[in-house]
């Protein structure tokens, strides 16, 4: 067994199935957060990543963060706080920023490991299926439900949002 | 017998650092600690190779071990100011730096990191101090000689840069930082061509050499400041981490969502056309900008030829 340096990945039987990080990234805007954070947390499994567990618990948090956010904007616009127009869209913007900037973050995390992973050789597989088949399902995952509070958690921001 | 085994594995290892074939040096240092797990020498010299691949968070684990091991070496202190620096902690790197420097045998590269540190710190003249102290260890040290040059340059005495840098390069005809020091004296000159020549040489050895990207943007600059402000903004793009790149984006995100919804109550269709239409320019282009850079940067250094006797 050979010295295991803190940033090494980990031989996992699925390295087959790794992509670049800028693939999920992409996912979050062409098809949705449904896609792009599970898969962020797949990747980090996959590529046997010594900080999956903080990348994981990011996709949580990502989750998380956007159901606590978009429930407090939406709570706040039914409550007339936010009235329709500017105050509802600037409310809006600030769940998107806050899904944006996690997802760069997850990215940016998962990035390191990437580079140690590709400089070790592993193998990258190309996802553009994934993301084509992603693009032309995101309507359906997005319409399970017309509850606001789901369209935003789901989509890549906040569009499809009828009226909160 | 284990312990001679250590001690040759990582004596190979460091010379193929200094080959510049850093995924062997860093295996060998790795059998070195697979077989002897507590060698702080060996965890001292897999942080120094992890540093040359700028895994900076992985070489502070292993200088830490390293501390943890042994820590009264000098030279496992000069290691970890040398990390820390990568880390820009600079009050713990002279801290370290000093004990490195109060050691029985004290290397010229010890002196030269304190210098560097010194400098980071805005102390030129002590930086100047140790790099003498470096010499007189030493008198054809080249990185030494190359940080003295740099300074004595800044300062704007050219001759004497000039001087000190071809004894750096007599010494060392192959380092890259005193090319990228050579560069700068010629552009002091006025000599962009032979700049130039010196900026090909280094990105030849290392595209992503971070001097010699910056003398070439320097070089483009003192051609058309527009050509430099290209150079430079990609640079900016494409080099260090990605927070730049988030941060820009972000904000960018926000200020162009903002001037959106302004737009939108104001009734005014066109300007929230252009403004979307930029923000998504601006998306676009930083997704691809690391690749054109690269491109860019080939097809530049392409059309430069080094002088036969160069």
């Amino acid at each position: 067994m050979t010295y295991q340096i803190a940033d090494e990945p980990i031989e996992t039987s699925l390295r087959a199935y790794v992509v670049r990080p800028s693939t999920p990234l992409l996912a979050i805007m062409l098809c949705g957060a449904w896609l792009a954070w599970p898969w962020f947390a797949f990747n980090a499994i996959a590529m046997g990543s010594p900080t999956r567990r903080k990348e994981i618990a990011l996709c949580v948090a990502a989750f998380a963060g956007t159901a606590l956010l978009a429930a407090l904007v939406i709570a706040l616009a039914r409550s007339g706080v936010l009235p329709p127009g500017a105050p509802e869209k600037i409310g809006l913007l600030v769940v998107r920023t806050f899904k944006l900037t996690i997802t760069y973050y997850i990215s940016t995390v998962q990035d390191r490991t990437f580079h140690v992973y590709e400089y070790y050789g592993g193998p990258v597989r190309g996802a553009g299926w994934v993301l084509s088949a992603g693009y032309w399902v995101r309507g359906l995952v997005i319409g399970v439900s017309d509850d606001p509070l789901w369209i935003i958690i789901v989509a890549g921001g906040a569009g499809g949002v009828a009226g909160l | 017998m284990e312990d001679r085994q250590v001690t040759v594995l990582l004596e190979q290892a460091e010379v193929q650092r200094r080959l510049g074939n850093l995924r062997q040096a860093t295996e060998l240092a790795q059998r070195a600690l697979t077989i002897d797990p507590d060698h702080a020498w060996a965890h001292a010299a897999l942080a120094f190779i992890l540093l040359d691949t700028r895994r900076v968070r992985a070489a502070a684990i292993e200088v830490r071990a390293a501390l943890a091991l042994d820590g009264n070496d000098p030279h496992i202190h000069h290691v970890a100011a040398s990390v820390m620096v990568a880390e820009r902690k600079l009050e713990d790197a002279w801290a370290h730096c000093l004990i490195a420097l109060e050691g029985p045998v004290v290397e010229p590269g010890a002196y030269v990191l304190g210098a560097r540190i010194r400098d980071l710190q805005g102390d030129p003249a002590r930086a100047r101090e140790l790099l003498n102290e470096a010499l007189a260890l030493d008198a054809d040290y080249t990185d030494a000689l190359t940080q003295l040059a740099r300074l004595e340059l800044a300062a704007g005495d050219k001759d004497r840069a000039a001087e000190l840098i071809e004894r750096a390069l007599t010494s060392d005809p192959a380092d890259r930082r005193a090319h990228v020091i050579a560069g700068y004296i010629d552009l002091a000159r006025g000599d962009t061509a032979s700049a130039e020549q010196h900026a090909r040489f280094v990105l030849n050895q290392i595209a992503t050499d971070e001097g010699g990207l910056e003398l070439w943007a320097a070089i483009q600059a003192r051609r058309s400041w527009l050509l430099g402000a290209w150079w430079r903004w990609h640079m900016w793009m494409s080099l260090g981490d990605d927070r730049r790149r988030i941060a820009l984006l972000i904000g960018g995100f926000v200020v162009a969502q903002l001037a959106i919804i302004i737009a939108d109550e104001l009734d005014l269709d066109a300007a929230s056309r252009v403004v979307s239409l930029a923000w998504l320019g601006l998306c676009a282009y930083t997704w691809f900008a690391p690749e054109m850079f690269r491109r860019m940067l080939a097809r530049s250094l392409g059309t430069v030829r080094l002088d036969p006797d160069f």
